[in-house]
């Protein structure tokens, strides 16, 4: 079942290690998206809160396919290309970051009022309750829905095996789809899916980890 | 309480010369942004994608009506179907994983792990792969290819989406207070009874905004078909696209426009039911909105 065992897991391995780095280095662009994003939410300028409505309902409604697609094939139409796993990273990272500033923003808005309320009842300036008393308050509040972001990135990031980066899921089909047929359809398949649960795994117990550091009782 | 004062309780109400600041702030940003969108417009046009034939050409009536109009038909025909799976697998599996027999809950809680961590795109991919593999054909099955591709396209959306749902209706219960499931009991109802009496109307009125949104995800998921050519959206405007080469990035984005119609049209929908179905039931509202918010990620 598992022919050529050596070849097949090391492919496979060189995979997931992919799946890792495009996975990680998207969620960091996403997260800085995200922070912009919501600045311009919570700006006091329409026009920035517009845009930033407008980035996030179109980054939310089309598929994240259609946008990779549309990235690496369709843009050298007008002159605009680069390699795909630069596609592949943008992409990833411009649909996740709707999301987190989604995120990021409901994090804010469930600090309840009253906490505003009494930091500048105290005195304190808007830096000042916005630092030490909001911001605090929010980030454990979206340490949770930010690492079930991370772990839907990890199965999103498949998709870039369609634009032709070799992660896991595009080793897995080279692999299958071998000229000399030298693996085992089945073997590939368990290969490949202990790979992705493996990753979800890890990256579950990292979020667990992070959500239990900033827990707090109130 | 409108959004304007969720998020503005920090400032100062502003003076005079605050206001001056955000006026003037305002016009900035709105010229930095109609800027850049015209510095885009203009570097588009230098490369011809305005051009009128450009449009024309992929909106010609044919292929409208043979390939477009098809295509949508055949998006919503996967959505429709795949929704209906995921439901029916998200009931019995989510309802599974809270069940009195351990072996119920064994085996749902073993679904809904196992294919809530494995990405959708190679769930559809492999049944297509193992399909090729033993090299069925629709002489040997006496099912036409297109028919195979939409089942495994809509064995996929449903599988996977299934265990999302169920996990999202499993939270419902979780959030729904104890004290009901405990009332049904104490007037002398059986397990079964509290469960299809009591939880399961409270659970599905709190938790349908967050299934709806999880649909609207499926309905963007169809275009993983493309993965597999089916001839759904994206996979015929590949298509398309490719008979009038100059119009590829054009029908592309035409197809991105239709998703958008689409998927933006269900959530509106699902806005509309959010405010319908809110109150009357035990649920703490935080608690339900903080299960939409996760679930928005899958």
């Amino acid at each position: 079942m598992f022919d050529n065992f050596d070849s097949m897991s090391e492919a496979l391995l060189e995979g997931m290690w992919t799946t890792v780095w495009v996975t990680l280095a998207s969620f960091v662009i996403a997260l800085a998206i995200g922070m912009v994003l919501l600045v311009m939410h919570v700006s006091p300028a329409p026009p920035a809160r517009w845009a930033a409505n407008a980035y996030t309902q179109l980054f939310r409604n089309v598929p994240l396919l259609a946008i990779l697609i549309i990235m690496f094939f369709g843009l050298p139409a007008i002159g605009i290309r680069a390699d795909n796993w630069v596609w592949a990273l943008v992409g990833l990272g411009m649909y996740t970051g709707a999301l987190v500033g989604e995120t990021l923003r409901s994090g804010i808005n469930s600090i309840p009022l009253g906490q505003a309320e009494a930091a500048r009842s105290l005195g304190l300036t808007f830096g000042q309750s916005l630092g030490s008393v909001i911001l605090p308050q929010s980030i454990r509040v979206v340490i949770p829905p930010l690492g079930s972001l991370l772990i839907a990135l990890v199965k999103n990031s498949a998709l870039v095996s369609a634009i032709g980066v070799a992660e896991l899921t595009a080793r897995s089909r080279r692999l299958i789809e071998d000229t000399e047929s030298r693996y085992d359809l089945w073997g590939v398949i368990i290969g490949v899916t202990v790979g992705y649960l493996l990753i979800a795994l890890v990256f579950s117990y990292l979020v667990r980890i992070a959500e239990k550091r900033t827990a707090f009782v109130r | 309480m409108s959004r304007q004062g969720e998020t503005t309780v920090l400032f100062d109400a502003l003076g005079p010369k605050g206001r001056r600041n955000a006026n003037i702030a305002s016009v900035i940003s709105a010229l930095v942004i109609v800027g850049l969108l015209a510095l885009a417009a203009v570097g588009l046009a230098g490369q011809n994608f305005f051009e009128a034939s450009r449009w024309i050409n992929p909106l010609d009536a044919l292929v409208v009506e043979n390939t477009w109009v098809p295509s949508i038909i055949a998006t919503l025909q996967a959505f429709a179907l795949g929704s209906v799976l995921a439901l029916f697998l998200g009931v019995i599996f989510g309802f599974g994983r809270i069940s009195q027999f351990g072996l119920t809950r064994w085996v749902s809680t073993g679904y809904v792990q196992f294919f809530r961590s494995l990405p959708l795109v190679l769930l559809i991919w492999i049944s297509f792969t193992i399909d090729g593999h033993f090299g069925f054909t629709t002489g040997t099955l006496g099912w036409s290819g297109e028919a195979r591709r939409l089942t495994f396209l809509v064995v996929g959306l449903g599988v996977y989406n299934g265990a999302v749902l169920a996990e999202i209706l499993r939270a419902g219960v979780a959030a729904l207070p104890s004290g009901q499931a405990m009332a049904g009991h104490a007037i002398g109802l059986r397990h079964g009874q509290v469960q299809r009496l009591v939880v399961l109307p409270q659970v599905l009125r709190n938790m349908l905004p967050a299934v709806l949104a999880q649909l609207v995800i499926l309905l963007k998921d169809t275009s993983l078909g493309y993965v597999i050519t089916y001839p759904e959206l994206l996979h015929s405007a590949d298509i398309i696209g490719s008979d009038y080469g100059n119009s590829y990035l054009q029908a592309l984005i035409i197809a991105a426009a239709i998703y958008f119609v689409l998927a933006y049209a269900l959530s509106k929908l699902v806005v509309l039911a959010e405010r319908r179905l809110r109150k009357k039931t035990a649920a703490p509202l935080a608690r339900v909105k903080q299960i939409e918010a996760s679930a928005v990620a899958d």
